[in-house]
């Protein structure tokens, strides 16, 4: 009789933010080959597409182009949800990455970065864990954190304060969800070579760039390598795997 | 404006044992680094109006050049 790995995403489907670009692209092209049927969103029509044509089609895969942004038009989510439920997992990848130096740091900053990083994947999650969304035999949510929740960086104290608030949230969360069998983690990767990671400072500065190389024994991180954490935890072989942080940081963190 | 000027220098690059003067080559002080950058580009944004770039300053030497471009870019 054939076997199916524990590892295997076959018959679940899955939504994933931020699936136009980088780590949520790479979540979304994993997923899909582990046999998975991806929901992806982002803003960008046109990159969102791309994401499904690498996603290949052994499945109907969706996508929905939204503003997370915009906290008052998540509740079109839930159209969508509705459409495609019962819902298996849910990773977020969308986020922004400030560097703003404290002494300048603006209200209108903070609520930005907190609404895209924090507050819309608590809202969607909202919708994910209603009745006739979620699939009855549970489910698998995966926030994107970052090494920052665990050490700091000049400039990085919004960006921190977001990530940080994230590894609060999966633990009180799985505590809450337990007994529905729904599964709340993070992942804090380190640097990944991404969009995201070419627009940072140290980008412009051969010295600094090298110092961040330094950091990282086994290199900069690609999409892949937290895809493949990303898999793990929303499949059936991490079912005794809740309110953790996961850290994938090419060594970043261990000395 | 100068003074409100060299306040506002002292205020972003956290200047505490002297007085910036216009001639100084700002960028070669010890608290000069990417993130006092990005404070004194938020501060001018705040206190004088005006936009001015990490491109933009990378042209500016001295603090008289640098508020020339901010007279310049407030029109
Ligand atoms: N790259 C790294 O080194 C690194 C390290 C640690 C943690 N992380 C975290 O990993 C996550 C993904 O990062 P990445 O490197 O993949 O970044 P990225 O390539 O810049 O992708 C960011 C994604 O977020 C989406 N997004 C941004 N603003 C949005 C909005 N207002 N509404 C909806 N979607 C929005 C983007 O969609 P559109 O492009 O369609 O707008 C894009 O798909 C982030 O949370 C980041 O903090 C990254």
């Amino acid at each position: 009789m054939h076997q199916t790995s524990p590892f295997s995403l076959t018959g679940k489907t899955i939504l994933i933010t931020g699936a136009s670009s980088g780590i949520g692209r790479a979540c979304a092209v994993a997923c899909a080959k582990q046999g998975a049927r991806v929901l992806a969103l982002g803003r960008d029509r046109e990159r969102l597409q791309e994401t499904l044509d690498l996603c290949g089609s052994d499945q109907v895969h969706g996508a929905l182009s939204l503003d997370l942004g915009d906290g008052e038009a998540i509740g079109e989510v839930l159209i969508f949800l509705k459409e495609h439920a019962p819902i298996h997992g849910f990773v977020h990848a969308a986020g922004v990455s400030p560097t703003i130096p404290f002494k300048v740091m603006k209200p209108k900053q903070w609520e930005e970065a907190f609404q895209l990083n924090v507050f819309s994947a608590v809202q969607i999650m909202q919708l994910l864990t209603k009745v006739g969304i979620k699939s009855a035999d549970g489910m698998s949510m995966v926030l994107i954190s970052s090494v920052m929740s665990e050490v700091g960086e000049k400039g990085k104290s919004l960006y921190a304060m977001t990530k940080s608030a994230l590894i609060g949230l999966v633990k009180s969360l799985a505590l809450e969800y337990a007994d529905k069998q729904i599964r709340f983690n993070a992942i804090s990767p380190s640097v990944v070579n991404s969009p995201l990671s070419e627009k940072s400072l140290y980008r412009n500065n051969e010295a600094a760039l090298q110092q961040v190389l330094d950091q990282h024994p086994l290199g900069l991180g690609e999409g892949s390598d937290v895809a493949h954490a990303a898999v793990y935890l929303l499949s059936n072989a991490s079912r005794w795997v809740t309110g953790t942080n996961m850290v994938v940081d090419g060594g970043y963190l261990a000395r | 404006m100068d003074q409100k000027f060299l306040d506002l220098i002292k205020e972003a690059l956290e200047i505490e044992d002297r007085e910036p003067q216009m001639e100084d080559a700002f960028k070669e002080y010890n608290e000069w680094d990417s993130l006092s950058q990005l404070t004194l580009i938020a501060e001018l944004d705040d206190q004088f109006g005006v936009t001015v770039t990490s491109d933009e300053l990378k042209g500016i030497i001295t603090l008289q050049e640098l508020l020339d471009q901010v007279k310049k870019a407030q029109g």
